[in-house]
């Protein structure tokens, strides 16, 4: 039994247990899930907005309770986001946006609890997966982010970049064209490194740059309902016939096998890459810095990657990314507890209750008499996971109703959704302006099969890219042997250096061979 | 079902269509105006949720909400270094319902030309905390007092690595002040831009830098955790009680002390009887015995001072930082070898050689769909039409009339039946309002009706 952590059986996990097991921490992790699918499903409003909302009542709150919203909050409103992202073609995170289309394409044939009980059942699995990361190797992991400095990070950047590229369905070079365009939209506003204007035209709104999330919704959404406003008149009533199959009565035993018929037999079927995902999930999200956004990138690039061409179906490749994305939410938690260095804007909220409660986040945060605490986290995410199980079905069920509105109706209530949605993040009118134009580009770059994913990836690590970049050359005056001086810092320059220039090659000589 | 032909919503849709209207006014109601204040009072945060500044702001305002009676809502105006949000706090209408929390960028950021907002455009309300500047080392690092490093400066051809915050943010000038002090060139300061303390502290721990310098309330927990040591802090005395084994830098010799702050503000032109009910507000808030004690907990330090001291300290403020900034040294700091403009030239060269690939292969071709009818661009010029009035109208007109004159004008273009296109409009928009007014706490415009 080395490989935990010493007292693991102790009291602490005993109490631990009883803690969470307690009618109220259980009801609490009920109610947060409910809140935090509603939130996450609202186009524009995050778990990091979500949990913000929420942090003055923990004041009032025992900290276990405090955590155990938080932590429920958040594995819920991640998955939460996949539903206006596979129904209204409106991703919740950047994360998802690596697979926004492939979900939308089966929603436009009807298949939407299929997508969704896929993205839900592995949300499901990559979460509980995450959380077992979580619990056995929390501290030794923990030793790997401190090998992590700016030009590592600057590597694996690129590494996430290049998967998206790499993710890409079509041609590479359609996605690098995405990915650089997303990079150079990032530019505008204080370049990270200097503090200077850049590309502002003296437009004050413009100095904070472009604010990912309305461009999403404009880059996806509303470029969607473009589209289909063009051809609205061409259109019998949309939708009807594909409703008409599956609306003749309601029974629970054929809801719940529309969505989980699909994703359970698959989930048997790709044990394996589940598993991988799960693992890069964790150890991506696990670098602060880094994040669910890239976890799901690079799972989603190995996965297309690794599957034999016309073996995997798209979904395959979904199931795949979206564990990442959940298990990386778990990883996260890892630098948050044992260094106090949030992975995400939520665990730097989570620190921010822990200090609250006198928990000082720290190495020794195990064997402390606060050790319960910990060990009650852990199960708190197991639990947290499970009854993501029954919400998100009802979500999926309450959310299909949108699917059943005839086009006419709908189109005009998705533009609103986008409109308040850009709107939300910031209070700004400048955002929904931001999301209008996005709407446009992102309608010419769908006419010319240029994908959308890559660029949001690029317009949120553009800035951070930069700064390593730049902040590396500085520090190191210029030289370039500062990117790979240290050991770590070669073998990612390496992996990543190999990584951009395969594709790039076979995509070069696939188009010669046209 | 519809299946009504888009160029036929004629019959009975005249009738219907004033009744629409007609509904949404009695929904609305009436608005009235009371005493200041009678409806939510918004808080605008330069910075980002979950940050420090983030999370004083949460607590100022639940507890606002209990002393004022309506409800306070934090709004992270972010980006650009804080001018975004200082910004619209200065120019939002000093009406007493918005509220800025004031950082120490207010002090810099007009200096540095980045805005024309400073000290003079806010009405100061309350001061509620003061952060000195510190500066830390690994644990296991040589260097165990301020001499030492200065030695370290001093003589090795290699100049310090050091990072806390952006580049020529507060922390940097702090640590630039310090070189200043001791007669070394703050151009031989190697800086690495961060977005915060927390990815600075990661780069200590991974050995890329050798000194991270931020508020010693950024550094509470690697500093319990052991893995960071303190040589000593920038305030004119220790910081007690947190902190009472930190030296102050001029205990160990050097004439340097450089604070932030954070502080509530109103717009200049803000009445006063709006400020009488603000001042004693905000003093009750930040004078409670819960306000102090998570202070405490979160380990910032502080302090009270009232509108007329606050303005004092701002101008004071102002005035050291100004010279600071505008000296040769800071200037020294500011150019760096790779500008601003490295990145934008190496992404526009990958842009050419991918640009030239798509070419080359001929892989960029339009999508083959069929040509879309006139009426296709007439409505999808109406969706863009839709978001431009949209933004033109919801400020003085308010979120629910403009919501639902204008969806209930596109649900008819697009040819919708009258009673579902009434039916969805009037229980959609007031759903999506109280939606976010009440539960999300996202506040959409009222205008005309107070609604």
């Amino acid at each position: 039994m080395s490989i935990f952590p010493g007292a693991f059986w102790g009291g602490e996990v005993i109490e631990a247990l009883q803690t969470v097991l307690d009618p109220v921490v259980l009801l609490i992790v009920v109610l947060s899930a409910l809140y935090g699918v509603f939130v996450g499903s609202i186009p524009g409003l995050t778990a990091t907005m979500a949990v913000a909302l929420f942090i003055p009542i923990t004041f009032h709150l025992a900290p276990i309770h405090a955590i155990a919203a938080v932590v429920t909050l958040v594995a819920c409103a991640i998955f939460a986001g996949d539903i206006p992202n596979t129904l209204l073609r409106i991703p919740g995170t950047p994360a998802s946006a690596a697979y926004t289309d492939d979900v939308h394409d089966l929603a436009k044939q009807g298949l939407q609890d299929r997508a969704l009980g896929v993205c839900l059942v592995f949300s499901v699995v990559g979460g509980l997966l995450g959380s077992l990361v979580l619990m056995f190797f929390a501290q030794s992991l923990a030793r790997v982010a401190t090998l992590f400095g700016t030009v590592e990070y600057f590597w694996l950047y690129l590494l996430g970049l290049g998967c998206a590229v790499v993710a890409t369905r079509g041609s590479a070079l359609l996605g690098a064209l995405g990915l650089i365009l997303g990079l150079a939209l990032s530019t505008i506003g204080l370049s990270p490194a200097h503090g200077s204007a850049r590309f502002t035209f003296g437009i004050a709104e413009l100095y904070r740059g472009i604010n990912f999330i309305p461009a999403m919704i404009g880059l996806f959404g509303l470029s969607e309902v473009l589209r289909n406003l063009l051809v609205i008149d061409r259109r019998q009533d949309a939708q009807a016939p594909d409703v008409a199959s599956h609306g003749a009565g309601w029974s629970l035993r054929r809801s719940v096998e529309s969505v989980f018929g699909s994703a359970v037999p698959r989930l048997w079927r790709r044990k394996g890459p589940t598993l991988r995902s799960a693992g890069i999930g964790a150890t991506v999200g696990m670098l602060p810095g880094a994040g669910a956004d890239i976890a799901a990138w690079v799972s989603l690039g190995v996965s297309r990657r690794l599957s034999k061409r016309g073996q995997a179906e798209p979904l395959d490749h979904v199931a795949d990314a979206t564990a990442a994305n959940n298990s990386a939410l778990a990883g996260a938690w890892v630098p948050a507890l044992v260094f106090g260095i949030p992975g995400d804007s939520v665990t730097a909220l989570v620190i921010g209750i822990l200090m609250m409660k006198d928990v000082t986040p720290g190495p020794d945060i195990f064997q402390r008499e606060d050790g319960a605490l910990v060990y009650s986290i852990y199960f708190l995410f197991l639990v947290a996971n499970l009854v993501l199980l029954p919400v998100g079905f009802l979500a999926i069920k309450a959310g299909g109703a949108l699917v059943r509105v005839s086009h006419r109706t709908l189109l005009p209530i998705i533009i609103l959704f986008c409109v308040v949605g850009s709107y939300a993040v910031n209070n700004s009118y400048f955002d929904v302006g931001v999301m209008l134009a996005m709407g446009l580009v992102g309608f010419v770059l769908d006419q010319w099969r240029v994908p959308l994913g890559p660029v949001v990836l690029g317009i949120v690590l553009g800035g951070p890219l930069e700064e390593r970049f730049i902040g590396t050359l500085n520090t190191s005056d210029g030289s370039l042997l500062a990117f790979f001086e240290r050991p770590q810092s070669l073998v990612l320059g390496l992996l990543s250096l190999a990584l951009w220039l395969s594709p790039l090659v076979s995509a070069v000589r696939r188009g010669k061979r046209v | 079902m519809s299946r009504r032909a888009p160029a036929s919503p004629e019959g009975k849709g005249p009738l219907v269509w004033p009744l629409a209207g007609l509904l949404l006014l009695t929904l609305l109601g009436c608005g009235s105006q009371g005493s200041f204040p009678d409806r939510p009072v918004f808080l605008l945060c330069p910075w980002g949720a979950g940050g420090g500044t983030d999370r004083v702001s949460r607590q100022v305002a639940a507890l606002l909400e209990q002393d004022l009676g309506v409800n306070v809502n934090v709004i992270n105006a972010t980006g650009g270094q804080g001018v975004t949000g200082h910004s619209r706090g200065a120019l939002a209408r000093p009406d007493g319902y918005t509220m800025t929390m004031m950082t120490v960028e207010l002090n810099m950021l007009h200096w540095r030309g980045l805005t024309t907002v400073g000290p003079e455009s806010f009405a100061p309300i309350v001061l509620l905390n003061r952060d000195a500047a510190a500066l830390f080392v690994r644990a296991d690092a040589p260097w165990t007092t301020l001499e030492e490093l200065e030695e370290r400066i001093k003589t090795s051809p290699e100049p310090l690595k050091a990072s806390g915050t952006a580049q020529g943010g507060i922390w940097h000038l702090a640590l630039a002040g310090w070189y200043t002090a001791m007669g070394e060139d703050p151009a031989r300061l190697r800086w690495l831009s961060s977005q915060g303390a927390a990815s600075s502290m990661t780069e200590l721990l991974a050995g890329t830098i050798d000194v991270v310098c931020c508020s010693l309330a950024e550094a509470t927990v690697q500093m319990s955790s052991g893995k960071v040591r303190c040589l000593g802090v920038m305030s004119p005395e220790r910081v007690t009680p947190r902190f009472p084994d930190v030296p102050t830098f001029e205990e160990q010799g050097y004439d340097w002390s450089l604070e932030g702050w954070r502080g509530i503000g109103v717009p200049r032109d803000t009445p006063q009887e709006i400020r009488d009910v603000l001042v004693p507000a905000l003093e009750r808030v930040v004078r409670s015995a819960e306000f102090q004690d998570f202070m405490g907990r979160q380990g910032f330090d502080w302090r009270y001072e009232g509108p007329d001291p606050f303005r004092a300290s701002l101008d004071r403020a102002d005035e050291s930082l100004g010279t600071l900034i505008r000296s040769d040294a800071f200037e020294a700091i500011r150019t760096t070898r790779f500008g601003a403009m490295v990145y934008p030239t190496v992404l526009g060269v990958a842009c050419a050689g991918v640009l030239a690939g798509l070419l080359l292969t001929g892989t960029l071709r339009r999508e083959g769909t069929r040509r879309p009818s006139r009426n296709g661009w007439i409505h999808f010029l109406e969706g863009i039409g839709f978001i431009v009035l949209f933004i033109l109208l919801v400020r003085p007109v308010g979120f629910v009339l403009t919501a639902g004159i204008l969806l209930g004008l596109f649900f008819w273009r697009l040819g919708v039946t009258p009673w579902r296109a009434v039916a969805t409009t009037a229980i959609l928009v007031p759903a999506t309002y109280l939606l976010f007014h009440a539960l999300l706490r996202v506040d959409l415009p009222r205008g005309l009706l107070g609604w």
